[in-house]
């Protein structure tokens, strides 16, 4: 296994014209946590979407370890070690919460392999650590479409980590969750740092402090400024750009 | 919902289709639910193919006709009146009187396309068609659509399109598919030597115990990991692709199996009924099945299957009621509406909630209760 699990080189997008991500080259270490900063249309989810194969790139490359997955077909770069975990929480809303988990557990996506019946026990073990890593027991019955919406965006998360992909992007993992909800997420986040690489989307600065240990500031589709938090805070161009001459608040 | 009562309900359906005959003596009768009984399995074919997977297909009648006709083919070749029309070969009747001028009468060159029913002769590749066809165009139809990810109402307009197409395309083939009359005096389905004649309680049991395979078969597929997975894409299609599941090819999968149920429904219902019409593929015909599945519960693969006998039951019921003669149609559109009105799920929805609240009340009170686990 190489060092550098996700490496972006020159990773661009054009519509019709608008470069919504120019020219992105970023490196994350495996098992590190990336947070990527950015104001609202700095191309943060764009190059997100870019990375799973939701938008099709027009320049550069995406390699996970040393494969070129660029512009590949969305289940195959899931397949090749990339999870994704939306803004607005997606689950299966109609099947139980512990369904949802064991679709997630299905690693085999061919439909013929998955002709059968049943889950081996070490899926099933999988399944119910990822229920105790979320605060979902006492709900695994219940369709996910009654779950609220912290245990939604938790579910969501235990799916990727039942799918044990090694690169997981999180767009605004927080996004409406109340502080307690918000410092729970922080933990089970913090629970996947150094087994998986992350690069996570978000706003919420108490949050980012919660976990960042490397920060990309993303203006304009390009890579502003990338460092410690305190490297950051004290960037004078981040500043301008972002946070205002206030400072990170 | 207890598993264990779900089984409970099948085991009861099936019991009772099963033993039909010894309450029902009446050939007529018997015919009539034999009939019922291919509706059950359309229904089930929709409840696959909208309840379980997400596409409202508007064109199940498609299959079904499909089904019919290839099986049809065989069975007039097999009639009585084919080998008598002057040659050592079968002619279906109403080839002489659509033949080529002074063509002989033979399937190779009688008209035009009469040679499409050789092969026909034998029954079994007239068997083989029905479920082969249904499958091939699905899984044709399927791959263009869902691999264009064509999605929601677009995918019912277009199996709507396509099987008024094919009707247009049936009639219009008069001198090889006999247009609008269809294929009437029909042979009976032979198996090693034993003629299913459709008024026998045999043909009743041929059609039961189908009936029986393909919802035992179908609950059983929607249990296996890739029906969880079809739901899993039902409920959201990008969740499952970013899981990293193709999802077209789950879609197309499933698709093809509901077409397949359809086609067999299809084959089954000439063998009872004696004939292949291209009113099986008119609209009001797709959109009926999709009726029967709505009021017996399009989520629940039995409900379907209750729905549409029941229906059909209540159906004939009333419209031979001298005072509902005229009336029955709207009876049934009321019940129609009724039910989406206020049970979304369907009786299904209805007898499940039901059970719960038993059980439930079972529970709460210890001096109900019998002492037996309630397994998940």
């Amino acid at each position: 296994m190489s060092d550098i699990a996700l490496t972006l080189d020159g990773l661009g997008v054009s519509f019709s014209g608008f470069k919504a991500v120019d020219g992105v080259s970023l490196l994350v270490k495996t098992g590190e946590l990336r947070v990527l900063l950015g104001a609202n249309g700095a191309g943060k989810t764009t190059l997100m979407d870019l990375i799973s194969g939701k938008t099709k790139s027009t320049e550069g490359q995406v390699y996970v370890d040393d494969v070129d997955i660029t512009n590949w077909a969305e289940h195959k770069i899931a397949r090749a070690g990339v999870g994704r975990k939306f803004q607005i929480p997606s689950v299966f809303r109609e099947i139980s919460v512990r369904r949802n988990l064991e679709v997630a557990c299905c690693l085999n996506p061919s439909v013929f392999a998955n002709l059968r019946l049943g889950f081996s026990p070490a899926a099933k073990r999988k399944v119910e650590r990822a229920l105790a890593l979320a605060g979902l027991e006492a709900v695994a019955n219940k369709p996910a479409g009654e779950l609220s919406h912290g245990q939604t965006q938790w579910l969501e998360l235990a799916m990727l980590i039942v799918q044990e992909r090694r690169i997981i992007l999180l767009d605004e993992p927080t996004a409406g969750m109340t502080e307690g909800e918000t410092a729970k997420t922080a933990e089970i986040i913090n629970g996947l740092k150094g087994s998986h690489t992350l690069l996570v989307v978000e706003h919420d600065m108490a949050f980012v402090r919660e976990i960042a240990e490397t920060i990309t500031v993303l203006h304009l589709g390009k890579v502003l400024a990338e460092g410690s938090i305190a490297e950051i805070e004290g960037n004078p161009a981040v500043r301008q750009a972002y946070l205002g001459s206030k400072g990170i608040a | 919902m207890p598993r264990s009562v779900t089984w409970g309900a099948y085991a009861l359906f099936i019991a009772v289709i099963l033993l039909l005959p010894l309450v029902v003596d009446d050939p007529f009768w018997l015919n009539r639910f034999a009939k019922y009984g291919v509706f059950g399995m359309l229904g089930i074919a929709v409840a696959l193919s909208w309840g379980y997977a997400g596409i409202l297909n508007l064109g199940q009648g498609l299959f079904f006709g499909l089904g019919a006709y290839a099986i049809a083919m065989s069975l007039k070749l097999a009639s009585p009146t084919s080998l008598a029309q002057g040659s050592d070969t079968p002619v279906p009747d109403f080839m002489l009187w659509n033949a080529e001028p002074g063509a002989q009468t033979d399937l190779c060159c009688i008209n035009s396309g009469s040679f499409l029913w050789i092969p026909f002769q034998s029954e079994w590749f007239g068997i083989a068609m029905g479920l082969v066809l249904p499958v091939l165009i699905a899984g044709i139809l399927g791959t263009v659509v869902f691999r264009k990810r064509v999605a929601g109402v677009f995918v019912s307009i277009i199996t709507l399109a396509l099987v008024l197409l094919v009707r247009l395309l049936l009639i219009d083939a008069q001198p090889v598919t006999n247009g609008f009359n269809g294929l009437t005096d029909l042979g009976w389905l032979t198996i090693g030597g034993f003629e299913f004649d459709p008024y026998i309680t045999e043909t009743y049991y041929l059609v039961a115990v189908c009936l029986t395979l393909v919802l035992i078969g179908t609950r059983v597929l929607v249990e296996t990991r890739a029906g969880l997975i079809l739901q899993a894409i039902r409920d959201d299609e990008n969740r499952a692709r970013y899981l990293g599941f193709d999802v077209p090819a789950y879609q197309i999968f499933f698709f093809s199996v509901s077409a397949l149920i359809a086609g067999f429904a299809g084959m089954l219902y000439v063998v009872v009924a004696e004939f292949a019409s291209p009113t099986f593929m008119d609209l009001t015909f797709s959109i009926t099945m999709v009726v029967w599945a709505a009021v017996g519960g399009r989520s629940s693969i039995l409900g379907a299957c209750i729905g549409a006998i029941l229906i059909n039951t209540i159906e004939a019921s009333i419209s031979e009621t001298e005072a509902f003669v005229e009336a029955w149609k709207a009876i049934i559109g009321l019940i129609f509406v009724l039910v989406v009105l206020f049970l979304p799920r369907g009786l299904a929805g209805l007898a499940k909630d039901g059970i719960a609240a038993l059980l439930g009340r079972r529970k709460a009170d210890p001096t109900l209760a019998t002492g037996q686990e309630v397994t998940e």
